[in-house]
């Protein structure tokens, strides 16, 4: 029985769908079977960051309303045999999405697979709420900037009461990922830190990511980073879909790194 | 060199308007606090009498909002 995990984050453009393609390739990649399941209706995304746009056949809404099976629907990425992915519907509207029929899709989904991804859509309305409905943990993303962090805060507040675990009286873990460190501008005060934001948000860290120019040429190419070894963005991805393994992997201070000439001066000072 | 050293810190500013502004946010609309809350008045209670739970709900009655607080006891 698989463990099925939100990805969130209240604003959008911050990377949420993005870090749902690089843990999916990640997590399979660790041996696990994994299933991404894009939750955006109407901004059916997902597909293009794996590089599945043009396999996608059958979608979730025509999984849960027109018969067609989740074997039909779903799509074996090339990357890795271990990831399957699930398209968001392009063409109805999000009022289409009905718990019941949700939950029944996920359960089957629990079956099949160890990570069950639903990448939620950005925003706090019905599709986000049907998306944390039955999930079982929530890998919250924010990027170090104001409106991103109250955004997500707003989106755990929800999670927190309207999520049916909650509602059973037990708890929907949650782990954050910082997206978009730029660590010169974290060092020189100008960019809230992962301390600042820990101490504000009050959830356990898995993930730190640096700014990384590549992420947009991933995309570009349909090819998620993590499959650039050599990136600092990739790397940081790896060790997060490691943790999400159960694997104990120390946190590295990405905010430290690249930080040129003026911080190894200070490096010899402290 | 000297700029550098007097840069203004603006990510202190950000961490001190989103502390206060997500204070209010978590006040006025949903209670993430509310395990806390629990917690709290059980070790509370616990002071004077043995209890088995708590349970908080927040409550519209005729457009006056109340959270409703019960606190079972053991035995």
């Amino acid at each position: 029985m698989g463990i099925v995990i939100a990805v969130i984050s209240g604003k959008g453009g911050v990377g949420k769908t993005t870090t749902t393609a690089n843990l999916g390739v990640g997590i399979a990649q660790n041996g696990k079977k994994c299933v991404v399941v894009d939750f955006d209706i109407g901004q059916r995304n997902l597909d293009m960051h794996l590089g599945l746009e043009n396999r996608v056949v059958y979608d979730m809404v025509h999984v849960m309303d027109d018969g067609v099976s989740l074997k039909q629907a779903l799509i074996k990425s090339k990357i890795t045999p271990n990831l399957s992915f699930l398209a968001a519907s392009q063409t109805k509207d999000k009022s289409v999405l009905d718990s019941e029929k949700i939950k029944k899709m996920i359960e089957e989904l629990k079956e099949d697979f160890d990570f069950v991804i639903l990448d939620a859509p950005a925003g706090i309305e019905s599709g986000y709420e049907h998306t944390i409905e039955f999930a079982d943990r929530a890998i919250v993303v924010v990027n170090p900037e104001v409106s991103s962090i109250r955004d997500s805060d707003r989106a755990i507040g929800i999670l927190d009461s309207k999520s049916q675990k909650v509602k059973e009286g037990k708890e929907v873990e949650k782990y954050l990922v910082i997206n978009r460190i730029d660590p010169k501008m974290v060092q020189s005060g100008e960019m809230l830190s992962s301390e600042d934001i820990l101490d504000i948000l009050n959830i356990p860290l898995i993930g730190k990511i640096p700014e990384d120019k590549g992420i947009i040429e991933a995309s570009n190419q349909g090819k998620p980073i993590i499959l650039t070894k050599d990136s600092a963005a990739a790397q940081a991805y790896e060790r997060v879909a490691k943790r999400m393994c159960g694997e104990e992997i120390p946190f590295v201070d990405v905010e430290k790194e690249n930080g040129g000439f003026m911080s190894k001066i200070k490096g010899i000072f402290k | 060199m000297f700029s550098f050293f007097n840069k203004k810190r603006s990510a202190k500013t950000a961490k001190d308007r989103l502390t206060i502004a997500i204070m209010s946010d978590r006040e006025s609309t949903n209670f993430p606090f509310m395990d806390e809350l629990k917690a709290e008045i059980i070790e509370v209670v616990k002071k004077y009498i043995d209890v088995k739970g708590v349970t908080i709900q927040k409550e519209t009655h005729d457009g006056v909002e109340a959270l409703s607080i019960d606190v079972e006891l053991n035995k």
